[in-house]
């Protein structure tokens, strides 16, 4: 369609009908699509030809008039409500009588939490079958740093911050905040985490995020996310909604924790544990070599105690003597010769003696 | 000589005199030597008790007093 402008010297201009024709054409060149909101002020009434509804994104409240001629949008009897979700299937025009921008709609169809769910089972099956969700490596015991991804609402971040504090006063954690709810907010939870991986000290990373409704917590199972999760350089624990929650990326993380305060204990050692193990093994420390020392004494002991029994002297005590010649020892009387000197040694000294008769 | 060296000789002699191989003039020797390696033996657990109650005792005082 030509849209003719008026010239006034060298400036041209254009009528008003001819103005919005002429965008009305131009946007009937963009493509049919899917468009998906929440269903708002939703007018249809007998008199009227058309159904007006008008389309919010829920998540930061953007708005899109829509448009349905009333036959069209009765035979499809979805029998709608405000606040239902829906995927709306037309395309852009400009209502050219009003300069009003409008979508049309030439289907529509009801998106509840039973479509969102079969979507996100099928992207589970998808990834689970890929192995993304079999990777689960172990917490550092002693991690030099913790990174924490949170919104930069207080809540979840203090939370979990007081709780690792609590139990482990000397843990050093990096803290990025970023969105955690939105259409922006998985892209976003993917940077973050990035950015922490490139610190290179931080050994564990905590990915917290308080309750909310099904849609809140939706960026957590965003296919970016999930995959970015399974891939990270350090461990990651998912601290995401509330224990009946079950988010993608807790599936693809190395741990979850339904609190924050179990965050806390799967990230940093407890504190007081440490020192009483420590104080423990101080006591044992301090007591093992004294009761090395009684040990190896005992022993040194019973062999002192059988060495005793043993002595010559113990059997001389009992009564018998030594007999020697010249330093020899004296077994058999034939060892000697009648008139021999012999030294006799008794418990108690000993004498000299001369053999009178051997036998 | 160790203190394991000594002990395990004095374990030898002690079984040698018990089971009676030597004869009187060896085992007198034996004995000897047995007492000597039992008071080595001694002196050494001795000395090693004294260090570590030493070494025990300096721990102790290097302790931090417990935060209260």
């Amino acid at each position: 369609m030509k849209v003719e402008a008026i010239e006034y010297g060298d400036r041209k201009v254009f009528s008003v009908g001819a103005f919005n024709r002429g965008v009305a054409d131009w946007l009937s060149r963009l493509p049919t699509l899917w468009v998906e909101g929440e269903v708002t002020e939703l007018r249809r009434q007998e008199r009227w030809a058309t159904v007006f509804l008008t389309l919010k994104d829920p998540s930061d409240g953007a708005c899109l008039s829509v448009s349905m001629p009333r036959a069209q949008f009765d035979a499809l009897r979805l029998e709608l409500a405000d606040g239902e979700h829906v995927h709306v299937y037309g395309r852009p025009e400009l209502f050219a009588a009003r300069g009003d921008f409008r979508f049309r709609a030439l289907s529509i169809e009801r998106f509840g939490l039973g479509d969102h769910l079969a979507a996100l089972e099928r992207l589970k099956q998808k990834l689970a079958h890929e192995g993304v969700f079999d990777r689960k490596r172990p917490l550092p015991r002693f991690p030099r740093r913790v990174g924490l991804v949170t919104g930069n609402d207080a809540a979840a971040k203090r939370d979990v911050l007081t709780a690792i504090t609590t139990r482990f006063p000397p843990a050093r954690v990096v803290v990025a905040e970023t969105y955690v709810q939105g259409p922006r907010a998985a892209g976003a939870i993917v940077d973050a985490i990035g950015a922490l991986c490139e610190i290179p000290d931080v050994d564990v990373i905590i990915v917290a995020r308080g309750g909310g409704s099904f849609e809140d917590l939706l960026p957590f199972s965003d296919e970016r996310l999930v995959r970015a999760v399974a891939g990270c350089r350090v461990p990651i624990v998912s601290a995401v909604g509330h224990e009946q929650d079950t988010p993608l990326s807790d599936l693809a993380a190395d741990a979850r924790a339904s609190t924050p305060s179990v965050a806390a204990r799967l990230v940093v050692p407890d504190a007081d544990e440490l020192c009483e193990r420590l104080e423990q093994t101080r006591q044992r420390l301090h007591h093992a070599p004294l009761l090395m020392l009684e040990r190896k004494r005992a022993a040194l002991e019973s062999a002192h105690g059988r060495l005793r029994a043993l002595s010559p002297r113990a059997t001389l005590d009992r009564g018998y003597a030594i007999v020697r010649r010249e330093g020899a020892i004296v077994r058999s009387g034939g060892d000697v010769g009648t008139g021999a000197r012999v030294d006799v040694e008794l418990a108690e000294g000993g004498f000299g003696a001369t053999v009178e008769e051997t036998r | 000589m160790t203190f394991e060296e000594a002990q395990k000789e004095l374990e030898a002699v002690v079984r040698k005199l018990e089971t009676g191989q030597a004869d009187l003039d060896e085992a007198l020797t034996l004995w000897q030597r047995g007492d000597e390696l039992y008071r080595f033996c001694l002196g050494r657990l001795d000395s090693a008790q004294g260090k570590i109650e030493d070494l025990a005792s300096k721990v102790d005082s290097l302790r931090p007093a417990e935060p209260a």
